[in-house]
């Protein structure tokens, strides 16, 4: 099967698919309720021409919208993650932990962030399942 | 192997130290180093009653904007706003923080909202903030929390009824001043459990999964301080030279764990404040030995190290012998200083600690802790063993 390219609503819908399939998820996400929201900084040497916004929705163990979005939608969020390209493309390869880039701060968050560690299993696993989407990177 | 082969780390502690006995007279010089001319002194009533509040107001001279004396125990998001509104009146361009946690943490707060507006509550994150901060200047007047030299601030939320946490390195203190006249005062109890407070989180930073060997190098030497100086100090709070190094003991340890963070012990000293109101250095003094037992399997050679700075790894220990020996050492350690060694002597009742415990396993500090928690029965059995 042909990658993915990253980033597209194709790309969402599978990793939607991925986790929404996951048995193992939808035990470890009980307790999560909320909106996250992915903003991925421009860089275009890398292929990244303008910035990417990205929605995201789980509710106690189930996946509900997955989109490519605008600035507004993504904003509206529960909680917002940004970051540099390289960053994300680092950890949805599994080379930088997601909980460690935020407290480096190769990434920001906005939100409550006891909640996050409260769940962190859960932001793991679906870290997990990110990198489990057969992905082409804008700069690969 | 000491380290993983992959290790990556940033190391991030920029703040300057000015220390020696009086220092807190240099306030002036040290916000005029910063490029500042007026700043509002925040504190508590405790601070105020006890007069050091007089002196250092004294050495502000004219480049004090003001005095807000309101902060409480556990500062709040409404405390912070009243703050910020309140130095914005005053004019000022920095941020004076005399006191302990609650006082600094407040200062942060001030901090980010007097130079980027808003309420506190738009700042709930971490690393939102993409430039410098209102010039903050620390002076301590326990040696324990290390909030000095930290970019975290917690303020409790009360409309939530939770703490919102503003973790940005963009607010670090840029100056913190060590006086050690200023902790002269303090009672030999809360000397002791403050500085157990300090060596807590050096001893966490050790066997926390984000270790580092700078961190290690910096929490093995608060360490070394800790064991000579606490107990000096806590038979005797007027030896002014035992004093300081505890201050800088507990700065080196704030370091420390504000790159490598705490981890179980914390998250029990946490919720064991929440449910049964025992202060968090006293929680810590006395739960760090069972927490270190509990982590010994994984994290031998991170006690090995603390063995070492604690003067009890002898020669041909092995690093299983040496991190128990280091067990024991903080164990005895604790009887030394007077600080108390059960959860029942420091208010706790028995049917309070499964509450604790399940708040335990959803505090942040545990995600760093060497050996996985599966869940709260773990920590309900240590619970029951320092009770």
């Amino acid at each position: 099967m042909a990658k993915l390219k990253a980033f597209t609503q194709e790309w969402m819908n599978a990793f939607r698919r991925r986790i929404a399939d996951s048995k193992e998820y939808r035990e470890i996400a009980g307790n999560w309720e909320g909106s996250v929201s992915i903003i991925i900084n421009p860089d275009p040497a890398r292929g990244v021409p303008e910035t990417v916004y990205l929605f995201t929705d789980y509710w106690h163990g189930d996946v509900k919208d997955f989109l490519v979005c605008d600035k507004a939608k993504a904003e509206s969020a529960d909680f917002i993650m940004s970051g540099d390209y390289i960053r994300w493309k680092q950890i949805a390869r599994k080379e930088i932990e997601a909980t460690k880039a935020l407290m480096q701060g190769k990434l920001k968050l906005k939100g409550n962030l006891v909640y996050v560690v409260r769940n962190v299993k859960t932001v793991n696993k679906v870290v997990d399942l990110l990198g489990e989407v057969d992905t082409l990177f804008p700069d690969d | 192997m000491f380290y993983d082969r992959d290790l990556s780390f940033i190391y991030y502690g920029p703040t300057r130290i000015v220390f020696g006995i009086n220092s807190s007279r240099d306030i002036q010089a040290e916000i005029e180093a910063l490029g500042c001319r007026r700043a509002v002194l925040v504190t508590d009533p405790g601070i105020t009653k006890a007069g050091l509040l007089d002196r250092v107001v004294k050495s502000l001279g004219p480049g004090c904007a003001g005095v807000f004396s309101d902060v409480p125990q556990d500062t709040g998001i409404e405390v912070v706003n009243a703050g910020a509104a309140y130095a914005r009146k005053c004019g000022a361009d920095a941020v004076v923080s005399l006191g302990g946690g609650s006082v600094i943490d407040t200062a942060k707060g001030m901090c980010v909202l007097m130079k980027e507006g808003g309420k506190l509550e738009d700042f709930e994150g971490v690393q939102l903030l993409t430039r410098w901060q209102t010039p903050h200047v620390v002076i301590p007047t326990t040696a324990g929390t290390g909030s000095e030299v930290t970019c975290m601030a917690v303020v409790l939320d009360k409309r939530k009824g939770q703490k919102i946490f503003l973790l940005e390195n963009y607010n670090t203190p840029r100056t913190a001043i060590l006086d050690p006249a200023l902790t002269e005062k303090l009672p030999p109890l809360l000397t002791a459990s403050t500085g157990m407070d300090a060596m807590c989180h050096a001893v966490e930073a050790l066997h926390s999964i984000q270790r580092e060997p700078i961190t290690d190098g910096i929490a093995m030497h608060a360490i070394r301080l800790l064991v000579r100086n606490l107990p000096i100090c806590v038979n005797n709070g007027s030896d002014l030279a035992a004093r300081g190094q505890m201050q800088i003991a507990a700065t080196m340890a704030g370091w420390a764990f504000n790159n490598s963070m705490v981890s179980i012990v914390h998250a029990m000293a946490h919720s064991i404040g929440a449910v049964a109101g025992v202060p968090h250095g006293i929680a810590n003094g006395i739960l760090l030995p069972f927490g270190m037992e509990y982590n010994l399997p994984e994290a031998a050679e991170s006690y090995a190290l603390a063995a070492e700075a604690l003067g009890t790894r002898e020669k041909g220990m092995g690093e299983i012998e040496a991190a128990e020996s280091a067990i024991r050492a903080v164990r005895e350690f604790t009887v030394r200083i007077r600080h108390p060694q059960r959860l029942s002597e420091a208010g706790v009742s028995r049917d309070q600690l499964a509450q604790a415990a399940e708040l335990s396993v959803s505090d942040g500090a545990i995600i760093w802790n060497p050996r996985p928690v599966p869940d709260s029965s773990d920590v309900l059995e240590l619970f029951q063993k320092a009770f």
